[in-house]
């Protein structure tokens, strides 16, 4: 094929409409009056329609119409021409494409501008470019910030971080501490049970067999008596801090039981301190021993009454409260959030200060003179507290009083009548031959126990662990009552045990007894419902009446 | 040189007594005045200035807060006429310094015998009757493509967008030489430009005003101008053939000519309800 040699070399208007660029010729004002192919393609327009009747700044977006006759148009004028401007051009079908615009302005003999010459290029990748720098640098800066702000507040930072954290350590400390304290006057108090059980058996033995006429004796005797008594109240309360005694939680209406007391509580508190009540409305039921609740409320108004020596007055106020998050978060011993009964005792006596305030539930620990108090009053409040799931919270202030709020959690959904409160005199009743199973791992507790049941007319089985006494039952279908220990030696606890017998025996009695527990009978040191249990150490009496009403179907 | 001279990179020359002091507009500097500027010289005492952030003034004293509307564009031309001792100026604005102008001249009347200001606007966007030629969009549009455009705006916008300090000649190497501008204060000097409304403050004015308006002027089209006129007490208006935005670069000698007039004419405000 053989071509024209012209034809090989490309004309300058090939190079003007087809070059990679738009090219445009206007007029000062910005008339189109020349433009090539390129520029055409790009925009989508026929040359007759553009050119003499449109102005180049009428096809670019509105920012950049703008910014063209803000900034690209005097730049022009002052300068002569523009580099690269980046503009962005409208197309007829509405895309917009973004270009970069060099701009030359040419001028009559008298420097007067007669055109501008208009080269433009297709910047879209460009562009895309550049914006990505551009987030980048933003990043970039709003990361560098951040660093020199972080540089900033680092030393006020970690001084806040370490005092969080010695406040965290220190919460710590304070619920480890009482929790060995807790263990620690938990084992002694129970080990105490067993021989005071023990003693108090014995001393009733011999108070029973002394002989008419041996009235020094007799006398001897009842001090025994009596010391062993207050010796089980201490040991009664040790558990209680601990947390282990065994509770015997019903639904009660604090008001009623506040109420109640208000007798017990003006004869405690003397005439020099006033007592007043504030008995809130509509308030909710709890659920709590209220033997123990009203344990509590005497040791707070003791208490109150003894930071009050000079008069003055108690105050005690019941009420709904709630709880949130926010509160029982920072809480050293946490409860669940929610719904609770309030019962406040305030006094306006001498207060304390923050370090007594940290030891105040401390078994032993007490601000009174030798010989005045126990130490174990508020320890006592603490440990049931805890125990019934609920909260207590000290507010104090040297010289101005104190109240001491204690929460117990609101009881839902149960129409269970209130309990009234329980006989305090166990009438002494006896035995009519019935047999009665006595499991106790312990040889001497044992042998007090089934002495006292047959002293009280029983006949009584005996077995030192769970299998013996397994195999007891099976010989003798005569049983009537289960009396078992709820922690026993030999791998069977007294819960394994009843369970087995039940189902041998169903409708078989059960009756534990307990030092303390924290096992399968009692969650928690609560009491499933429909179980008996009589605490350690039990009198004569007290055993005497717990045994018959079990025998004769009078469970409460 | 004082601070707020150095600040505003004010710029003193001329061989008469009367002050006339130019501010320049949105997107320029003080080189915008360089065609009209030669004229006066010799009469006047000529008071060139960068707005903050425009030019060769001193970024670094930029707060967005301070300069959050006009008044705050406004205190920095009244702390210039402080500085130079300043009475009975000439001054001259292009569009939004006109309006700055106006704010200066209501809080410091005495500073000020006459206005000229070039293309002026209260009010950028639309308001009911009032047509300001905008639409809040299209000021958006306009942010939008300044945020978007900073680095392809490279060579007008290079010397601060490469924050090379190391390198301060590839910031002079570069040719678009005139209205450099630090590319954030220019976005919030847009954005505090366009959105502005000061069509409350026009019957405050208490100084002589002359209102130039250029033909097919897209930033400031002539209803606007025209409301300028009836709002702004005792200002003459006058329409200029010259097309664009720019009269002072695009028709210096009719811009000229017009101020001429202006200044000649010793005709007192006309008392104005």
């Amino acid at each position: 094929m053989k071509m024209d040699q012209g034809s090989l070399i490309e004309t300058a208007e090939e190079l003007y409409e087809s070059a990679p660029c738009g090219y445009l010729s206007t007029l000062p004002d910005g008339t189109i009056i020349r433009a090539n192919q390129t520029f055409l393609t790009w925009i989508g327009m026929d040359r007759q329609d553009l050119v003499g009747h449109t102005c180049f700044q009428d096809l670019l977006s509105v920012g950049a119409k703008i910014f063209y006759d803000t900034h690209l148009t005097p730049l022009l004028r002052m300068q002569g021409f523009v580099n690269e401007i980046a503009v962005d051009l409208t197309c007829t079908d509405g895309r917009v494409l973004p270009v970069l615009a060099n701009m030359v302005q040419k001028g009559d003999a008298n420097g007067r501008p007669m055109v501008h010459r208009i080269t433009l290029f297709n910047a879209t990748d460009r562009r895309k470019y550049e914006r990505e720098l551009l987030l980048a640098r933003q990043k970039a800066e709003q990361a560098t910030e951040e660093l020199k702000r972080l540089n900033e507040t680092l030393e006020e930072r970690v001084t806040e971080e370490v005092a969080e954290r010695l406040k965290a350590e220190e919460a710590l400390r304070q619920a480890q501490k009482m929790e060995a304290i807790g263990q620690l006057t938990g084992g002694i108090a129970h080990d105490f049970n067993n021989l005071l059980t023990i003693i108090v058996g014995n001393i009733e033995l011999l108070q029973r067999r002394l002989p008419e006429g041996s009235d020094r004796l007799q006398r001897a005797a009842t001090h025994a008596m009596e010391a062993t008594r207050r010796a089980a109240t201490l040991t009664q309360r040790l558990l209680a801090f601990s947390r282990r005694q065994p509770l015997d939680p019903k639904p009660i209406d604090v008001n009623k039981l506040v109420a109640g007391m208000s007798d017990l509580l003006r004869r405690t508190l003397g005439e020099v301190v006033v007592l007043e009540t504030v008995l809130g409305g509509g308030l909710w039921r709890s659920q709590a021993d209220p033997n123990q609740l009203e344990n509590a409320i005497l040791n707070l108004a003791v208490n109150a009454r003894d930071a009050m020596p000079d008069g003055g007055k108690l105050t005690i106020e019941t009420a709904n409260a709630r709880l949130d998050e926010a509160y029982v978060e920072v809480l050293a011993e946490p409860v669940p959030p929610g719904q609770y009964v309030l019962v406040a005792v305030s006094d306006t006596g001498s207060g304390m200060d923050k370090a007594t305030m940290e030891r105040v539930f401390e078994p032993f620990f007490t601000t009174k003179e030798v010989g005045k108090g126990t130490g174990l009053g508020l320890s006592q409040v603490y440990g049931f507290v805890r125990q019934s799931n609920g909260h207590v919270r000290i507010y104090s202030e040297l010289g101005e009083g104190t109240t001491i709020k204690v929460y117990l959690p609101r009881l839902i959904g149960s129409d269970e009548e209130p309990a009234e409160m329980p006989a305090k005199n166990p009438a002494m009743v006896r035995g009519m031959g019935e047999t009665i199973l006595v499991v106790e791992d312990e040889p001497d507790l044992r042998t007090y126990t089934t002495e006292a049941l047959r002293d009280l007319g029983y006949r009584v089985l005996e077995a030192g662990d769970g299998q013996g006494a397994l195999d007891i039952v099976a010989e003798h279908p005569e049983i009537d009552l289960l009396f078992t220990d709820v922690v026993l030696a030999g791998g069977m606890n007294g819960r394994a045990l009843s369970d087995e017998v039940s189902r041998r025996r169903p409708g078989l009695p059960v009756l534990y007894t307990t030092g303390y527990t924290q096992n399968a009978i009692v969650h928690h040191g609560r009491l499933d419902p429909g179980m008996h249990l009589i605490g350690k150490p039990f009198t004569y009496a007290e055993l005497a009446s717990k045994v018959r009403r079990m025998l004769d179907g009078d469970h409460l | 040189m004082s601070a707020v001279l150095k600040r505003n990179n004010v710029k003193v020359f001329g061989r008469g007594q009367t002050p006339m002091i130019f501010a320049h507009g949105y997107g320029c500097d003080q080189n915008m005045w360089r065609f009209i500027t030669p004229a006066f010289e010799d009469r006047y005492k000529i008071v060139l200035f960068d707005h903050i952030g425009h030019g060769h003034s001193d970024a670094a004293a930029f707060d967005p807060a301070q300069y959050g509307s006009l008044n705050g564009y406004a205190d920095d031309v009244l702390a210039i006429c402080r500085e130079l001792d300043l009475t009975d100026a000439v001054f001259v604005g292009h569009s939004v310094s006109a309006m700055i102008g106006v704010l200066a001249a209501i809080r410091e009347p005495e500073r000020f015998a006459q206005l000229v200001l070039i293309g002026p606007s209260p009010r950028y966007i639309d308001d009911g009757d009032y047509v300001g030629g905008f639409k809040r969009e299209d000021i958006e549009g306009l942010l939008d493509f300044l945020d978007s455009n900073h680095l392809g705006w490279s060579s007008t916008m290079a010397p601060v967008i490469m924050a090379n300090p190391e390198r301060p000649e590839l910031g002079e190497e570069l040719t678009n030489s005139f209205c450099r501008t630090d590319p954030d204060i220019a976005k919030h000097f847009a954005r505090v430009t366009f959105l502005s409304d000061n069509r409350a403050d026009l019957p405050l004015v208490k100084t002589r005003a002359l209102i130039l308006q250029c033909s097919h002027d897209a930033i400031a089209p002539e209803a606007v101008g025209r409301y300028m006129h009836q709002n702004l007490p005792g200002s003459e208006f006058i329409q200029l053939s010259a097309t664009g935005h720019c009269p002072n670069l695009s028709a210096p000698e009719e811009t000229i000519a017009a101020m001429e007039a202006f200044l000649r004419d010793p005709a007192p405000v006309k008392a104005v309800a």
